[in-house]
């Protein structure tokens, strides 16, 4: 009786794990494929075409859009990291818990609270949006990344290691180059990486602070299924997707998904 | 070099910290103030006339607002609901029974949520849209009749909602799991728990943190949520990250706008609060009852 009842549950479980996968993936599979198909109409396959995919290198706004969001994402990336990094390395002496809070708040409150204040900041200050309102809005966020993860592991770094090179000759540059960056250059890239994908996959702040001729792929992507459907917005799509994929994965391959999952 | 050798001393100057300091309360805590004065003042020609009111607050809580933000927290509580039913066996499953790539399967569950978010939001209109692919089998099956719209109602933003938010339910509770002593499981079988006993008394309690944790990431999230209902709700359902929008985007209305915005955060904030505290009274509480049980 007892042995039945833990084959149940052990079932039951499982069947809940396969239903998540299926919930999780089967509108991305399906979305996949029909981003391949030769008609214009959503449901009725016609064949293998890379037309839309053609549409979509072909039509110079997508490109545009493209091309700014590469750039909002490597400029809030660099500038989260730069800034962070000297955050943290200026106050690793400051052990309380009171410099963490600060940048709690990034994290926690909903996007559009955000958004709300990066717009209503800007037009206070008078400043027009574009560029500058979405890099800013990003960097915003990815702080609130980048100074746990840097500080977490500057913090895990051994003194010893440090005093052993001094002992041993090394001079204080030397050290940094060869003992302190080469343990500390993994989390830069890692919350580097985390920022640029979470630049490019972000909606709200772009929706906010974007002006007309300055628009993010995400931005386009909701124009293009608020007006028409076209398969176009499949072949774009497929490409996000496959984008933050590889993206995901280079950060799985610095462990940084473990260390925000304990983070939150 | 002079400047490697402050870090090590760390006595690096506090300039340093200061471009992410000025960052912070520049574009997030100033803002925040901002919004708050922006809800209590009359603005007249460009901030040459302003005068403190609570006119804002009167014409935002009536009737219609009030129903909007109930709208939000009850889909919220919904969807939070969902996630932590269809999450906990999940985040069980893998902590207790996987035992190879485990890392891996826990991976690919969670990379779709790390994609672009309006994409997984186009991925379910594309499968909801009329003539699309699940009203076609459901068409098949003989349920509905052609070209129904599955878009559009309260299930497809449910949907939207859930899936987008579902990896941060289970990522909480599974971490907490992950970390607890398996030991006590079988140490309570050893005591004559059932299966039940044990999951109620013993492993619960122990997730509970992790399962609040996963509860207010979700309750937070889809509260502020404009994307989902916008695109999979059609405009019937309306929410407060949509009326915002509408405030700031459409009718330019910052003063109002702001005061929702406050309401919000308000709402928010003590749910926050409320979490935190619900926490530490449980932990206080489950100290407590190992000490009595010590006792005895």
């Amino acid at each position: 009786m007892v042995q039945g009842r833990r084959y149940f549950s052990r079932f039951a479980t499982l069947l809940f794990v396969i239903f998540a996968y299926i919930f999780l993936y089967v509108p991305m599979v399906v979305m996949v494929i029909f981003s391949f198909n030769d008609s214009s109409v959503s449901l009725s396959w016609k064949g293998f075409s890379l037309r839309w995919y053609i549409n979509f290198f072909n039509s110079p706004q997508i490109i545009k859009a493209l091309q700014t969001s590469l750039i909002v994402a490597s400029a809030s990336t660099i500038i989260s990291v730069v800034i962070g990094t000297a955050f943290v390395l200026c106050t690793s002496w400051w052990k309380t818990s009171f410099l963490n809070n600060i940048f709690y708040l990034n994290v926690i409150l909903p996007d559009i609270i955000l958004a709300v204040g990066v717009l209503s900041i800007f037009t206070f200050l008078k400043v027009p949006l574009g560029y500058c309102s979405l890099i800013v809005g990003h960097s915003v966020i990815g702080l609130g990344f980048v100074v746990p993860i840097v500080r977490t592991r500057f913090e895990e770094l051994d003194p010893e290691l440090t005093e052993a090179s001094l002992d041993l000759g090394a001079g204080y540059n030397q050290t940094f180059v060869r003992v302190i960056m080469p343990l500390l250059i993994p989390s830069l890239i890692a919350s580097g990486l985390l920022v640029f994908t979470l630049s490019l996959d972000d909606f709200l702040i772009a929706f906010f602070c974007s002006s007309p001729n300055v628009q993010t792929l995400s931005i386009y992507v909701y124009s293009m299924i608020k007006t028409f459907v076209d398969p176009t917005i499949n072949a774009v799509s497929t490409c996000l997707l496959v984008v933050s994929s590889i993206l995901v994965l280079l950060l799985s391959a610095f462990k940084v998904i473990d260390k925000v999952i304990a983070h939150e | 070099m002079n400047f490697v050798r402050r870090i090590f001393k760390n006595e690096l100057p506090f300039v340093f910290a200061c471009p992410a300091l000025i960052w912070q309360f520049l574009f997030l805590y100033l803002p925040l103030c901002l919004i708050m004065i922006y809800s209590f003042v009359d603005v007249e020609k460009g901030f040459r006339f302003l005068r403190f009111t609570f006119f804002h607050y009167k014409e935002v809580l009536n009737l219609l607002y009030l129903k909007v933000i109930i709208n939000s927290l009850i889909i919220a509580i919904f969807t939070s609901m969902i996630c932590f039913l269809i999450s906990y066996p999940v985040a069980y499953y893998f902590s207790m029974k996987v035992k190879r790539f485990k890392t891996f399967l826990l991976f690919s569950l969670i990379l779709p949520s790390w994609t672009s978010f309006i994409v997984q939001i186009y991925c379910w209109f594309f499968l909801l849209q009329k003539n699309g692919f699940i009203s076609f089998f459901l068409y098949k099956l003989g349920i509905i009749s052609d070209g129904t719209h599955l878009l559009n109602n309260y299930f497809a933003i449910l949907i939207g909602m859930v899936y987008c938010y579902l990896p941060f339910m289970i990522l909480p509770i599974y971490a907490v799991l992950e970390r607890m002593d398996k030991d006590l499981i079988e140490a309570s079988a050893d005591l004559g728990a059932n299966h039940f006993q044990t999951l109620r008394r013993v492993i619960f309690p122990i997730s509970f943190p992790g399962v609040l944790a996963g509860f207010l990431l979700v309750f937070i999230a889809s509260f502020g949520e404009f994307a989902v209902p916008d695109l999979l709700g059609g405009g019937k359902n309306v929410f407060w990250g949509s009326v915002i929008v509408d405030k700031f985007l459409i009718f330019r209305d910052w003063q109002s706008g702001s005061s929702l915005t406050a309401i919000g955060v308000l709402i928010l904030g003590s749910l926050f609060l409320f979490i935190y505290l619900l926490n530490r009274f449980f932990i206080s509480f489950l100290k407590k009852g190992i000490s009595y049980n010590g006792a005895r």
